[in-house]
């Protein structure tokens, strides 16, 4: 379980610098064969990738961004969703390892016109991939993946539950940018369609593990169900509010991220306009400026510009989006490098 | 920890002093020489062979630090030694003359490794190899231009450097392996 | 036990008639006359031909941890589906199921395809039926509305004629409320119950979990208590309105899932409205802390995010409609049956492919395959302390007789001297282990697979002839 910090201390003062771990020179080993959720990763392993990624940011800064680390492996991107920036990022990642890239685009089916997963899974490890990079859109697709597949499963995101790298890149980017270098005990405001969206999941895991005081703001027919997970997480040890109140969510917030709004929530009657939500909820430089002074601006992308965040903040002073653009590539890699690892397999030749 | 200690911290300091001595001589003097420390211990070994050169010379020839973490053949060391400490090359290596310094040659593996990645950041002149020790069990054809000290081993010991940089004091031992948390078959 | 094992070597084939069987110092259950006790049974050609209570040093101990003997369980909702899904399951391996399971009788719902809403198809599952050879007796529903569709009645005077036992579109809900009106009438008219699955479709539009924490943490989309609840309470105001019109109709509410729901039961009954209700053995075990791979009943420790895994998330085989709920709906289910608003334990046995149950979570069908798991269950909440053993047995037996109108042959459903003999032998210091080859059912879409329950079945035996025998 991740370890957490109530109160706000940094957690990294409660991990002695040199943990007995597994390495000879005792570092914490990486034991995890998939990346399906943030929720199962220790503090030390967040450490971990995080650490590595850094190592990958220097390697991408190199004249030849290459290492050969994954020589040899194939990595297979297997998205039932459509998504560019995600899909682009894993490929560079991969290649940056040296490894080969696989790309499908395959399409989601409850009739049983395509393959079942299953057998789409089984037929790429008979194909000779060893890490399976997949982004589906029903929730808990990828652990039934997981039990089926040989090699590495990396979700790249799993309908509204998880998204993992994007909690990473997202961690990665705040501490770059944070005086101090760490988000404990900053107030961090994930603001938007919190019902539906995967990356404030996996983000609401990986930063009250870092001891962020954690807001999550929108309409209330978009936070149904998390005020029952606030109480039951605080019973826990980990706090974190839930609010529709925009102004108090803003108020001295560090870091706001601005969630995307899909037209489907008008559709579905959670929203009665996205004009409606622009005006109560987005993202604008007069909300803006309630945050503290540099507050950091946050967005998953891709954005709809003028509905959840108004073009000028989005690339105003403040927004590191881009930054986070760049930090995903160094964390895929870094995941990818220590995935490879436990898998145990030899890479190159 | 059960191990005989096969070189004194004034051995390590005398070798250290040797190797500087001999590089230049070998290079017939200072010019074009880069030293390049190979993560971990070899970089504080590169250092203090800089120092020597300085103090002898008057030359400060510059170093860098190598990480092959990514340049390793063998991925199942990973789960084992995941954390990378970094590679920091502050010089153009166009036509310099590279002396890789660490601290143990075994198999010769971290080496094919270290040219790897050296010839991604430009190309050298010429490439030099300066160790410690050198405990054989080669597995590759790669020899060290210069050998603080030919140590026999069995592959069941381990050879463990340790510089007052890292691990508080100079001096090398050798050990059983299962003394060891994991041997480095790397070497 | 040594005891009962010669003499269940003596019992003959599977559906052949019971020549001898003396089970001799054992725990006899007799819901139906409200006795239980040490006691003697002997059973020849078929018939109980005596039935001895214990007393005094006789008695001695023989308690009801040992080998229990009951009436043969009767089972309100099971999906056999044949004719049309014979992959799933066969009228034949359903019936086999059964028997392991302990039950004699099983009532099993019209949503085959065809759907069971003409006498035709009927007489096709009781063919199917009779040539398993299985003496486990077969009713069936009617459907309510022709072809299943919601918009017009089925032939119900011909279904009744032909035998069914009541008329359901399970599987789905009667969405028309004027349809439930007429049903209900017309159905009261010929005696027959209405069964309804209650569910507000509107409400539960893709659902895929109960709406709570679960779902909240899993990413799924919730199943909300209410859309059970708003359907209990329409069912309700309309049976309450036809009864001044036709005073026999009667509504059964199967598969009962939420505190609220069974709330609502009581108060209505307490009001003198003629309606019974089931809760399955899963929705009063089981929890949808399955689905966040946490392993316990429902009267263990509770689920907690970001607690340790114990097993596989998102497995389908806890995915069921309605969908296992919370640990207090559990309780509500669990308290129902102990003061009677619940009548009847019933499986809502619904076996299904691994072509339909192995995908993801969010398309996978509905359904536990459930009958042969269920006394393992109930046995499990009685050692808990959360259920009393009598009142298990009789929501098993005497409960849903009683929803059934006490239609004959199942009445009388008790251990009665010159009865056939219609039991159940069963070890409760014993267990098995749930696996698919133990399993006989076709179905081996249940979340108990590779778990041991309490209780092992030892004996069936069904109007007079062998169902099922564990040696």
């Amino acid at each position: 379980m991740s370890l957490a910090a109530p109160d706000g201390t940094d957690v990294r003062a409660l991990i002695p610098d040199v943990p007995a771990g597994d390495g000879p020179d005792g570092e914490k080993a990486w034991r995890h064969r998939h990346l399906l959720d943030v929720d199962v990763l220790t503090w030390p392993e967040i450490e971990l990738v995080l650490r590595t990624a850094d190592s990958m940011r220097e390697v991408l800064a190199r004249p030849i961004a290459r290492v050969p680390a994954l020589r040899g492996a194939t990595v297979t991107i297997l998205f039932y969703e459509a998504s560019t920036r995600t899909r682009v990022s894993f490929e560079l990642a991969a290649k940056a390892l040296s490894a080969d890239v696989v790309n499908i685009a395959a399409v989601s089916s409850s009739v049983a016109k395509g393959e079942s997963l299953i057998d789409t899974v089984r037929t790429i490890e008979a194909l000779g991939a060893s890490t399976l990079v997949m982004r589906h859109p029903v929730s808990g697709a990828p652990y039934l993946a997981a039990e089926h597949f040989g090699g590495s499963v990396i979700n790249a995101g799993d309908g509204w539950h998880a998204h993992p790298t994007q909690a990473l890149l997202d961690l990665a980017t705040m501490r770059a940018h944070l005086p101090g270098g760490s988000v404990a005990g900053r107030k961090v405001v994930i603001l938007g369609d919190v019902l539906h969206s995967r990356v404030a999941r996996s983000n609401l895991w990986t930063l009250t593990a870092a001891g962020a005081d954690v807001w999550l703001c929108g309409p209330a027919t978009l936070l149904r169900g998390f005020e029952a997970w606030a109480a039951a997480s605080a019973a826990a040890g980990r706090r974190f509010t839930v609010t529709s109140d925009v102004r108090a969510a803003m108020r001295d917030a560090d870091v706001v991220m601005a969630l995307r709004i899909q037209r489907e929530r008008m559709e579905g009657g959670l929203l009665p306009s996205l004009r409606e939500y622009a005006a109560r909820f987005g993202l604008t430089r007069e909300r803006l400026g309630l945050a503290r002074t540099g507050a950091l601006v946050m967005h998953p992308g891709p954005m709809n510009e003028g509905v959840e965040i108004a073009p000028d903040v989005a690339s105003g002073p403040g927004s590191v989006i881009a930054d986070q653009v760049s930090a995903g590539v160094a964390i895929r890699m870094a995941l990818l490098y220590l995935l490879a690892g436990a898998r145990g397999s030899g890479g190159s030749a | 920890m059960n191990g005989r200690r096969i070189m004194t911290a004034d051995e390590v300091r005398r070798a250290t002093v040797r190797i500087s001595h001999e590089i230049v001589e070998k290079q017939a003097g200072t010019d074009g020489l880069v030293l390049v420390g190979i993560q971990r211990r070899g970089v504080p070994l590169a250092r203090r062979i800089a120092d020597s050169i300085d103090e002898n010379e008057g030359v400060r020839i510059p170093v860098g630090a190598l990480d092959i973490t990514f340049y390793r053949d063998d991925l199942s060391l990973v789960a084992q030694q995941p954390v990378v400490k970094g590679t920091d090359l502050p010089f153009d290596l166009n036509g310099s003359t590279v002396v890789l310094v660490d601290d143990v040659l075994y198999t010769g593996r971290t080496i094919r490794a270290a040219m790897d990645a050296l010839v991604d950041f430009g190309r050298p002149r010429a490439i030099r190899l300066a160790v410690l020790v050198d405990r054989g069990h080669r597995e590759l054809p790669i020899r060290a231009d210069h050998v603080g000290k030919n140590v026999p081993t069995s592959r069941e010991e381990v050879v463990k450097v340790r510089v007052t940089e890292i691990d508080g004091e100079d001096g090398v031992d050798l050990e059983r392996a299962d003394d060891v948390v994991a041997a480095t078959p790397l070497g | 036990m040594s005891a009962l094992a010669a003499e269940v070597a003596r019992v003959g084939e599977v559906g052949e008639v019971v020549v001898d069987l003396e089970i001799s110092r054992a725990w006899l259950v007799d819901p139906s006359s409200g006795r239980e006790g040490p006691g003697e049974l002997v059973v020849t050609d078929g018939v109980i031909d005596a039935v001895n209570w214990l007393s005094g040093d006789e008695a001695d101990g023989v308690d009801d941890r040992g080998i229990i003997v009951a009436p043969g369980f009767v089972d309100l909702h099971a999906h056999f589906r044949e004719p049309g899904d014979e992959d799933a399951e066969t009228i034949a391996s359903g019936l086999a199921a059964a028997a392991h399971g302990g039950f004699t009788t099983v009532c099993l719902m019209p949503n085959t395809t065809p759907a069971l809403g003409e006498p035709s198809v009927l007489g096709r599952v009781r063919a199917a039926a009779a040539a398993s050879g299985s003496p486990v007796e077969v009713m069936a529903y009617g459907a309510v509305s022709a072809g299943r569709a919601g918009e017009t009645l089925a032939a119900l005077g011909e279904l009744a004629d032909a035998g069914v036992v009541g008329f359901s579109d399970d599987g789905l809900p009667v969405r028309s409320a004027t349809l439930l009106r007429s049903a209900l009438a017309y159905a009261g008219m010929l005696g027959l119950p209405v069964v309804d699955h209650p569910e507000d479709a509107s409400q539960t539009d893709g659902a895929e979990a109960n709406e709570g924490l679960v779902a909240t943490v899993l990413g799924l989309r919730g199943w909300p208590s209410s859309a059970e609840a708003s359907a209990v309470a329409r069912d309700l105001a309309i049976l309450a309105d036809v009864r001044a019109d036709v005073p026999g109709a009667r509504l059964h509410l199967t598969h009962l899932s939420t505190a609220p729901a069974l709330e609502l039961v009581r108060a209505a009954k307490a009001a003198g409205l003629p309606v019974t209700c089931d809760v399955t053995p899963h929705h009063l075990a089981l929890t949808d802390a399955w689905l966040a791979g946490w392993r316990r009943f429902a009267w263990d420790e509770p689920w907690r995010p970001g607690a340790t895994v114990e097993a596989s998330l998102y497995e389908t085989s806890v995915r069921v409609n309605p969908p296992l709920r919370s640990v207090a709906d559990a309780a509500a289910c669990r308290a129902a049956l102990e003061d009677g608003t619940a009548d009847a334990i019933a499986t809502d046995h619904a076996p299904h492919t691994s072509v339909a149950k192995d995908v993801e979570f969010g398309l996978a069908s509905n359904g536990i395959s459930g009958i042969e798991t269920a006394l393992g269950l109930l046995l499990a909440a009685v050692d808990a302390g959360e259920l009393s053993l009598g009142r298990a047995l009789a929501a098993l037996t005497i409960g849903p007789s009683r929803v059934l109108g006490f239609r004959p042959p199942t009445v009388p459903r008790g251990l009665v001297e010159g009865a056939p003999a219609d039991l159940v032998v069963f070890d409760r210091s014993d267990s098995w282990t749930v696996t698919a080859e133990s399993l006989a059912s076709k179905g081996k879409n249940s979340p108990l697979v590779g778990r041991a329950l309490p209780g092992r079945v030892l004996l069936t035996v069904a109007g007079g002839r062998l169902a099922y025998n564990a040696s």
